[in-house]
């Protein structure tokens, strides 16, 4: 599908920076574009823009959220995680990792975020968890 | 495009670097689903007739199934393809880990490598671009510290996944397989030695992309359901009660038909090591390269090898992708190492009690030592047995042996004699290629002590316990495996509950009509095969299979990854086109199927005079012609028709 930049875009470059997939070309200062084949709707773009001008695959303009810790991070229920890291392998920069092992037989790691910082908060993990155990929450609400 | 699927592979050719994306038509994705469907599909056309398995001409695939990624369970496998330099035949290597949805989501069904390297090289790939780099520093490391390597040079936004090859493939022993996740592997059919002999260390996915499905909601209202069904397990599952309970099997004259759930219970707590004890006393594992009984290798020696042995020093256990059993585990590794994966029960057995060897410390290392080399530890430890017993009647001296006294159950000797293997020092290298071609150089008669299928040594299920392996064993294009189907799996997958016509066993019967040779046995391997293809297809674990289709909604997840329902007969119907896709190869490749031998042994000439299987042989020809005739293939040769060819597009 692919989300767009319109011209609005002033080239500060930052959704460039923050794109997990490398799909954003540009030069500073000058407007940049999405490579449509390369997106993979995660929406990071659209929450960094500090122009508004980025728009979703249905075409919404994106809503920014100016602070970081702000943005929505997933909410792994530890009694529903059953331990198959399918979230692990969705998660496009790596932020979601297993529990430490628990020293016996009976140990199943569970999914855990494991660098906060590095979400971008996609979604992806509560999207593809086979057994809905992940939910996006946004962290600290207005 | 199949939705599930991602409608293209990458075809890379290794003599010329060039990599290109490929679309694969729509007819492709409905004759054949995806993994290894897509995998029989494109090695037909693409493998040349009487290829060199080690030359340019083979191809050597990794596919991934169409369920993997769609919010399904037990979706987390995938298969290495290739014609195999061990037995001339259809190659493939099932394996889990984590490997499967990275190559999906580079946006690839499947990539597939022709061609020889000049030099070493790995590929790396993410969803925008794919590139062979060179891996002269990777060349001779074992898997464990080439991946350890490759992670720190691709330190990226997405964690790479890594499947490589460790010295064996490089020395392209043809019992080598592919490595993955630290020692894991895809081990049979000699496939590692493909890859070495392509000059192809490893392959390195990065990818985010993503896979869409028709009805996602749906699918995981699916997998919440059986998700319930895996988690409930009663705190009861005893080792000793298990050992016993083989006991008993093995003195009554009736069985019961198996429930799968049982299986699943003990795999939730043991894993596969969870049948050790059980599988000797029933008559399941062979003991003393196939020559040997329970008497040889009794409760009180077994006791060393119990699955709670296995299980003392477990850290966790491991998950494969999408899995809600577990039946993986980590043990602690030696100081300053990490964690190494459990020896699981066909390594446990194959050098274990096939060589009579009770040092579970010793098959702690051995599992070890060829997970890191990548090399099968099935096919290892049934070629020590076949040197053992070289060894005893005097076929191979200590001169030949540089001075190791291959007796039973010499755990020292056998430790060497695996790094030898993996060097190809000295008697290692008559050895690195398997039993059947080590008698071959040894010759004196020693040919009858290689027990095999075709020149694929024989898994730890003995086909004169159950006689539907023996049927597989033989017929199957990738003979001598015992993932696909027995007497024992067709009455855990419980197919005739949702496909009409199918035979329906009796809940209790008598052991010996196990051994009748009746057109019902051919039918019910038949839809093993089906069914297991079609599971191969979907990316699907055996291990999810072997729950039942009333219980694993496989059918169910098909049609709602793809939007159009099918009955489950359809779908049986393409594991039918994958089965006769991968006989077709063969005979493409010049492959006779009625020249492919089960070993005497394992059909009981002679029966044993005592023991589990005391009296028991199988006679498996009686089946054959009935089997090919449930293909529509010929009877007497096993050749799929034309038509039958042109109807799938072959």
């Amino acid at each position: 599908m692919a989300y767009t930049i319109t011209d609005l875009c002033i080239g500060c470059g930052m959704c460039k920076l923050v794109c997990p997939v490398v799909a954003i070309e540009g030069q500073p200062r000058k407007d940049h574009r999405i490579l449509a084949a390369r997106c993979i709707d995660c929406g990071a773009c659209g929450r960094i823009c500090p122009q508004a001008a980025v728009k979703d695959p249905s075409g919404r303009v994106c809503q920014r959220i100016r602070l970081r810790r702000r943005w929505p991070k997933p909410r792994i229920s530890e009694a529903a995680c059953i331990g198959c890291t399918v979230c692990v392998q969705s998660c496009p920069t790596s932020c979601l990792g297993l529990t430490a092992p628990g020293g016996s037989r009976e140990s199943v790691r569970k999914a855990v975020l494991v660098s906060p910082k590095a979400c971008i908060g996609c979604g992806f993990c509560a999207a593809d968890c086979p057994v809905g155990a992940i939910e996006m929450i946004n962290p600290e609400p207005f | 495009m199949e939705l599930g699927c991602t409608g293209k592979i990458l075809v890379v050719d290794l003599t010329t670097g060039r990599i290109r994306p490929q679309a694969v038509e729509n007819a492709v994705y409905e004759n054949f689903l995806s993994g290894l469907g897509l995998g029989a599909w494109y090695l037909y056309h693409n493998i040349a007739p009487h290829a060199d398995p080690l030359g340019p001409e083979n191809v050597l695939g990794f596919v991934a199934g169409v369920l993997t990624g769609s919010g399904s369970l037990f979706a987390g496998r995938w298969l290495v393809v290739g014609k195999s330099p061990l037995t001339g035949c259809w190659g493939e290597a099932n394996a889990g880990g984590a490997f499967a949805p990275a190559i999906k989501q580079c946006g690839f069904d499947a990539i597939f490598f022709s061609g020889i390297s000049p030099r070493p090289v790995y590929l790396f790939a993410d969803g925008n671009r794919a590139e062979l780099r060179d891996a002269a520093d990777l060349w001779g490391l074992d898997a464990g510290a080439a991946e350890a390597r490759l992670a720190e040079m691709h330190t990226g936004r997405k964690r790479p996944r890594i499947a490589c090859i460790g010295p064996a493939g490089e020395r392209q022993s043809l019992i080598a397989g592919v490595v993955h996740d630290g020692g894991r592997l895809a081990a049979r059919a000699g496939l590692g030695a493909v890859m070495g002999a392509k000059r192809l260390k490893a392959v390195v996915l990065a990818g985010s992309q993503r896979i869409k499905v028709y009805d996602r909601p749906g699918v995981v209202r699916l997998s919440r359901e059986l998700s319930a069904t895996v988690q409930n397990q009663p705190p009861f599952v005893s080792g000793k009660v298990a050992a016993y309970l083989g006991r008993l099997v093995r003195a009554l004259p009736a069985q019961m038909e198996t429930d799968g759930l049982l299986y699943k219970m003990i795999l939730r707590k043991w894993g596969t090591v969870g049948m050790n004890q059980m599988s000797i006393e029933m008559g399941d594992a062979p003991v003393q390269n196939w020559r040997g009984t329970h008497h040889d290798f009794d409760l009180d020696t077994s006791a060393a090898l119990a699955p709670d042995v296995f299980t003392r020093p477990v850290v966790a256990k491991y998950f494969c992708y999408s899995c809600p059993l577990g039946c993986g585990a980590l043990v602690e590794g030696a100081p300053g190492t990490p964690p190494a994966h459990r020896p699981e029960y066909e390594t446990a057995m194959a050098l274990g009690p096939l060589c009579l060897n009770a040092d579970a410390e010793s098959i702690f290392r051995m599992n070890e030592m060829l997970n890191q080399a990548g090399m099968d530890s099935i096919s290892a430890g049934a070629t020590i047995a076949f040197a053992m017993e070289c060894y005893e009647h005097g076929l191979i001296t200590r001169d030949d042996t540089d001075g190791l006294e291959l007796t039973w159950g010499n755990s020292t000797a056998m430790v060497t004699l695996i790094d030898k293997m993996i060097r190809r020092e000295g008697i290692g290298d008559l050895l690195a290629d398997g039993s059947r071609v080590a008698a071959r150089r040894i010759g004196a008669g020693s040919e009858r002590f290689a027990v095999h299928a075709g020149g694929q040594e024989l898994p730890m299920h003995d086909s004169r316990f159950d006689p539907g392996f023996a049927l597989h064993y033989a017929v199957e294009p990738a003979p001598g495996r015992h993932t696909v189907g027995s007497l024992l799996y067709y009455e855990m997958f419980q197919l005739w509950r949702q496909i009409e016509g199918l035979p329906d066993p009796s809940r209790f019967y008598l052991k010996r009509s196990k051994y009748d040779t009746d057109v019902e046995k051919a039918r019910m391997a038949a839809a093993c095969s089906q069914f297991v293809n079609l599971i191969n297809a979907a990316g699907l674990c055996l291990f999810g299979a072997f729950l039942g289709v009333h219980r694993l909604p496989v059918f169910q997840w098909l049609d709602a990854v793809s939007g159009q329902p099918r009955p489950p007969a359809d779908y049986l119907r393409i594991g039918a086109n994958i089965q006769t896709a991968r006989q077709a190869f063969n005979f493409r490749q010049g492959v006779d199927p009625l020249a492919i031998q089960v070993s005497d042994r394992a059909l009981g000439r002679p029966p044993q005079s005592r023991g589990a299987n005391k009296g028991r042989s199988v006679a498996v020809e009686k089946l054959v012609g009935e089997y090919f005739q449930q293909f529509g293939w010929d009877r007497r040769t096993g050749q799929p028709r034309k038509s039958i060819l042109e109807k799938i597009g072959l």
